[in-house]
């Protein structure tokens, strides 16, 4: 991928955003019609646990205890109570239900209908907030602070860079400015602040990037077995370490990737056969390159979030 | 030599935990500490599991100004009921092998039928770390060496300690020493656990010199 190519795509994942309708459950609602729904269009790549504030604000007038924290607000879809370090993508890929988007050069002109059809039918993504009967065994509990949120944000880019370097040590050098930037630069998703910081990140100093920060999000209906009860939108999350290069002159493939570490569900590595890698709502192509997706692609953590969609 | 020393690589975590449960089969029954120990397999995962007690004496009831907590009126109702008849709360300490830092990760959770211990912050410094570490904890990270994530087997909110820093205080403990993948879990468990209450039973310690006698 050119550079012009990789810095393009890097803006449109930044660009990427969907229409939320958030409306207040019956049970937190002091009035027996619904309230007002809040509307906003967020960014995919962000966290919907930076909307706490505003929720709880918008919400405070409608509430049956008004005096709850904003710390008590939780997001659920269809049930499904919605992780805050989980980016809004990633878990509108997992549970939305919509069709992902597929490479233009296999579409055909009918298919360009149909996904404006499929997205009628799922957006805005309409979903629910609470204040009360927090899901404690499910979700993280965020505090009023951020400060929780923030932990969960630092833990996550730590780990992608101890896997490109080896060592950890971009993060740790990271002065104390970068790092109060980075996580500013994601509070107000502002890229020129982001993109420094970022470059610093993916290009460390002497070092050629080991691994690649990939994790895979199985929807339990996709995985193998089902060994213990469920609970309603609960994933297998897949980790592993993934090389950069297969050897010094094959890099690493999306396909090589998901082919060694889930190989009953990619059984092949240049053709998609069970199920398919699904990340910013199109279906990855096999052949893609893991090092230039985490260089153009990567969610704000510095991750390959990818939801593996089983083939209807 | 562990051949990824300080860090420990699959084969020889496996070879670790296979030795310690050894080791609870022969002494376990001296000892009344841990409940019990056992490898879970979740997928192509493999980590073990030890749980004991969660200590009466640590367990203070909520102030009644301590207002976040919804199911508080529950609680203290049940309090009421002779404490023989609530059930018991068990601490879980799964370890887990990372496989980023390939270290093994310690991360701790609290089961209670009656869903008292949520894994909250409140929890943590009121009922997992004994006084002692208090201070010790608070100050790493942004908000502590100690914070809440998603278990990596189960997906479900738990205490966990931040890796990052394992190697190099494993490398501290162990010095120039030549260790077996035994011994690092022992000197892990005893670096690690302490601070959130889990330490060897020195009967399982005492096994050899037990054998000696």
């Amino acid at each position: 991928m050119s550079r012009d190519a990789t810095s393009r795509l890097r803006q449109s994942v930044w660009n990427g955003s969907l229409p939320l309708e958030i409306r207040l459950h019956k049970g937190d609602c002091r009035t027996y019609n619904e309230s007002d729904p809040y509307i906003i269009q967020f960014p995919r790549i962000s966290y919907l646990g930076l909307l706490i504030h505003k929720l709880h604000a918008f919400f405070s007038s409608s509430l049956i205890y008004p005096d709850v924290a904003a710390s008590d607000t939780w997001l659920s879809y269809e049930g499904v109570p919605l992780k805050w370090h989980y980016p809004l993508g990633l878990l509108y890929d997992l549970y939305s239900g919509a069709e992902p988007a597929y490479p233009p050069d296999t579409s055909s002109p009918s298919q360009k209908s149909e996904s404006t059809e499929e997205e009628r039918r799922h957006l805005p993504w309409r979903l629910t907030v609470h204040f009360s009967d927090y899901p404690n065994e499910q979700l993280v509990k965020l505090d009023n602070e951020d400060n929780i949120l923030h932990d969960l944000f630092k833990n996550s880019v730590k780990e992608a860079d101890y896997l490109r370097t080896g060592t950890g040590k971009t993060v740790m050098f990271l002065s104390k400015e970068d790092s109060t930037q980075l996580w500013e630069a994601v509070k107000q998703h502002d890229f020129a602040l982001y993109n420094p910081i970022n470059q610093k990140l993916l290009n460390p100093q002497g070092v050629n990037l080991r691994h690649l920060p990939v994790r895979l999000y199985l929807p339990h209906a996709a995985s193998d077995s089902l060994k213990e009860e469920a609970s309603p939108g609960s994933l297998r999350v897949v980790q592993s370490l993934v090389p950069t290069n297969l050897s010094s002159r094959q890099p690493q493939t999306i396909g090589t990737a998901l082919n060694s570490i889930l190989p009953t569900l990619f059984p092949s590595r240049r053709s998609a056969l069970l199920a398919q890698a699904v990340l910013h709502g199109a279906v990855l192509p096999l052949s893609a390159s893991v090092e230039e997706l985490i260089r153009a692609t990567a969610y704000l953590d510095g991750w390959l979030h990818i939801a593996v969609v089983m083939m209807g | 030599m562990l051949s990824s020393f300080p860090r420990l690589a699959a084969s020889d975590f496996d070879e670790a935990c296979n030795s310690l449960l050894g080791r609870y089969r022969r002494a376990g029954q001296k000892q009344e500490e841990w409940l019990s120990i056992e490898t879970v397999y979740h997928y192509d995962m493999t980590y073990l599991s030890i749980t004991k007690a969660l200590p009466d004496a640590v367990y203070i009831p909520k102030d009644s100004n301590d207002d976040d907590e919804v199911d508080e009126v529950e609680e203290d109702d049940e309090e009421v009921i002779a404490k023989s008849s609530v059930p018991q709360a068990i601490i879980n300490y799964d370890i887990v092998l990372s496989p980023t830092y390939q270290v093994p990760v310690l991360y701790i959770s609290i089961s209670d039928p009656q869903h008292r211990f949520p894994p909250t912050m409140a929890t943590l410094y009121e009922h997992l770390i004994p006084l002692h570490f208090k201070t010790q904890t608070e100050h790493a990270g942004v908000i502590g060496g100690i914070t809440v994530t998603d278990h990596p087997a189960t997906n479900r909110p738990v205490f966990f300690i931040h890796p990052c820093q394992t190697a190099g205080v494993i490398e501290a403990s162990v010095g120039a020493r030549d260790v077996t993948a035994e011994e690092y879990l022992m000197v892990w468990i005893g670096a690690l656990g302490k601070c959130v209450g889990l330490n060897i039973p020195l009967a399982l310690v005492r096994e050899e010199e037990d054998d000696l006698v």
